[in-house]
């Protein structure tokens, strides 16, 4: 009997800490976990908390990736205890979601922050999934420039080149005055965030999407001419042993004088800073040749799922004040990102974040800001074609080639049967 | 005349209090150990992205895409080379040092803590200092073997697809030795001195000692050392994914890595279920000899 009763006693702590957990704080999950990352998330909270003092919301570092989320997210749902709101990629990473009905339509916030008016139109439509927002975009970096150490060209009397064959030019000097011409890292991403500049200079714009939708094949003569322009370029240009370093091991090669060039996210700008490495000082950057007045980008923006009232609205309320100019700005100033919001004042960015919000700018006005593509193809197309590049950059064999084709090919046209490709 | 009642009274109460102290493991294991399992084998016949409420059922599509994929089969292989490096790799190495500290030699505590502590290092630390160490232009290794003239024998260690699994397997001699040095250490402090005196007296060489009387009693060690390194190649993940997160392009994937990005990267869920029915089999296949064996000898030691 004594046993039964301390048992009813744990059943009603365990039932108390659930009830507890139903009450406890709103979180906001997010893997922004050290560096400039966690300040800009850490300023955004603070500065929607006071704005919102009867809606406070906590952020949770959920360690590792984008897919370390999803781990931590289909838990949570399968518990029925998500998050208020949490830190998610665009396109198709939200349109899974959405799919499965776990998350909550923004339109009427999306109304009230006017996000047809302050957000580009390349930016709108990978977080509208038929036509209705789910996730409000805040942190935006470019992914088309090639930073280059100023000293390095200086040495070598060499500019910024403007065309394919500048850019092979300029890596044969380097590499005869002993720098590595071009950095790059092993990983699924940077080979194929690389190779996007050579495949819109071949396929193009309309092209791009036409990829993105499944309209235009693997096996096309277009996209087999975007390969074979990357590999007598970029790959040609690559350092030696760059599958075996991460990004930042790249960029340090950049700081010591070791590599010339390096093609990366515009988040390599805060981490050269961080290093002491001054922008327009010590490095500078420009659009890799073929997409100049294009702007190619990664975003992250919040998706809030479906949940009680309450944590809809202090998930609502954060997500205003982080679309707004003030929120947008303080998370894009210690996070070294662009504010996707275009009625932030410029003046907030160093001098080449300054240089990224106009090619954003003039970009918009073109109509030519592309998504990144992996997150607009189906999630198992998108992934294997980074893990194809990746193999085809470190060997850039005839078989490689073939094989790369045949294995994307293939998979579009499953997922394609599946219904699975979206016109975005 | 024996109180028929009063024993079967007894036996019933016996039998209960048996039952109540085997409910809970029973529960336990059905719960934790039994319901994943029968979960996952269902999930494997289901196409379900991990979110949508209905699984969709394809039967056993999932297992037969995984036959006829060549990266389902480069897994394997890999784990079949993990298995082979770990059952000679930590294991030779731990007894080689375990034999030279037991010899006696001076500061003999000291490396008793060098060679195990490595083992204390978390998985995700340990990828963290090998990640730099195979830096392959500034890192460690590469710096030591230039300082040394040995600049040719440098690799691209990590981003070679031919060398990464070899660089994977140095990191983990490093870190794992330490545990096959100490249980072989332990087995040859337990090993009574008489024996290694008397092989003494009869003339045998330390060559012979050891060959012929100390690694023979250490059976039982081996036997620990053997079976946790065949488990950990089954269940390898952690260093891998890492450091290489399986990459670069499959090349250092294992099966675990192959189940987690199936998982969480590609929201195949049944797909993945399947990897892991296979990995279970396969693994099953490889440590029930190895458990037949253990209880074969407990029940042998029982007897005796």
């Amino acid at each position: 009997m004594r046993n039964l009763k301390w048992f009813g006693v744990a059943l009603g702590v365990l039932a108390g800490a659930s009830a507890a957990r139903a009450d406890g704080p709103k979180e906001l999950w997010h893997y922004y976990a050290a560096g400039s990352e966690k300040a800009g998330i850490e300023a955004l909270i603070a500065f929607a908390n006071k704005q919102n003092p009867d809606n406070q919301i906590v952020g949770k570092v959920i360690p590792g990736n984008a897919v370390e989320m999803r781990r931590q997210l289909q838990t949570a749902f399968m518990g029925n205890t998500p998050p208020a709101a949490y830190q998610s990629s665009m396109a198709f990473e939200l349109k899974t979601f959405v799919d499965s009905g776990k998350l909550h339509d923004l339109s009427e916030t999306w109304a009230k922050i006017k996000g047809d008016e302050i957000f580009p139109e390349g930016v709108q439509r990978v977080v509208k999934v038929d036509g209705k927002p789910y996730g409000i975009p805040y942190d935006l970096s470019l992914i088309n420039n090639i930073f280059y150490s100023k000293a390095i060209f200086e040495k070598a009397g060499l500019q910024p080149p403007k065309d394919y064959e500048g850019l092979v030019a300029v890596c044969d000097k380097l590499r005869a005055a002993g720098v590595e011409p071009l950095g790059n890292a092993g990983g699924p991403f940077w080979s194929l965030y690389n190779f996007y500049a050579p495949l819109v200079s071949t396929v193009g714009t309309e092209g791009y999407y036409k990829i993105a939708s499944g309209e235009l094949g693997f096996d096309s003569p277009e996209f087999r001419k975007g390969l074979e322009l990357y590999r007598d370029t970029m790959v040609k240009c690559y350092a030696k042993n760059w599958s075996g370093k991460t990004w930042t091991q790249t960029a340090d090669d950049v700081v010591n004088g070791n590599t010339g060039m390096f093609m990366m996210g515009a988040w390599a700008a805060a981490y050269f800073k961080q290093a002491g490495f001054a922008p327009v000082e010590k490095f500078d950057v420009f659009p890799a040749p073929g997409t100049e007045g294009k702007a190619i980008f990664q975003m992250d923006a919040f998706a809030v799922p479906e949940g009680p009232a309450d944590t809809l609205e202090t998930a609502e309320k954060f997500v205003i004040s982080a679309a707004s100019a003030e929120g947008q700005a303080t998370f894009a100033v210690p996070k070294g990102s662009l504010a996707p919001n275009v009625t932030v004042d410029p003046s907030i960015y160093d001098a080449v974040g300054a240089k990224f919000a106009r090619q954003l700018a003039d970009a918009s006005k073109a109509n030519a800001v592309l998504p990144n593509l992996f997150f607009l193809l189906p999630t198992k197309v998108g992934t294997e074609l980074g893990v194809q590049l990746e193999k085809f950059a470190i060997d850039p064999s005839d078989a490689n080639e073939n094989e790369l084709i045949s294995t994307l090919e293939s998979l579009r046209q499953e997922a394609q049967a599946e219904g699975a490709y979206l016109k975005w | 005349m024996p109180n028929f009642q009063l024993m079967r009274r007894k036996f019933q109460t016996a039998g209960m209090t048996h039952a109540i102290f085997l409910s809970l493991p029973i529960t336990l294991f059905a719960v934790f150990y039994v319901y994943p399992i029968v979960s996952t084998f269902n999930l494997s016949l289901h196409s379900w992205d991990g979110f949508s409420p209905t699984p969709k059922y394809v039967g056993l599509r999932n297992y037969v895409v995984l036959l006829n994929q060549s990266r389902f089969y480069h897994a394997v292989l890999n784990n079949i080379s993990w298995l082979v490096f770990l059952l000679l790799g930590p294991t030779s190495l731990g007894l080689l040092l375990a034999a030279l500290l037991d010899r006696g030699m001076k500061g003999e505590s000291v490396f008793r803590v060098v060679f195990f502590l490595p083992f204390t290092i978390p998985a995700v630390a340990v990828a963290a200092i090998w990640r730099w160490m195979y830096e392959p232009t500034s890192g460690l290794l590469t710096t030591i073997l230039q300082s040394v003239g040995l600049g040719g024998l440098a690799q691209n260690w990590l981003g070679d697809p031919s060398i990464v699994n070899f660089a994977l397997m140095g990191s983990m001699l490093w870190w794992t030795t330490g545990f096959a040095f100490l249980v072989f250490f332990a087995g040859l402090r337990n090993i009574p001195v008489e024996y290694i005196e008397a092989a003494r007296i009869e003339g045998a060489t330390p060559w012979q000692v050891f060959w012929k009387v100390s690694f023979p009693l250490l059976w039982p060690s081996t036997i620990v050392v053997l079976g946790m390194a065949a488990v950990d190649a089954m269940r390898l993940f952690d260093i891998v994914w890492a450091m290489t997160n399986g990459g670069p392009a499959y090349a250092s994937e294992v099966l675990a890595t192959q189940m987690y990005d199936t998982a969480f990267g590609r929201f195949e869920m049944g797909r993945a279920s399947a990897i892991s029915v296979y990995l279970l089999v396969i693994a099953g296949l490889i440590i029930m000899p190895y458990i037949h064996q253990l209880a074969k000898r407990v029940q042998d030691a029982e007897a005796e």
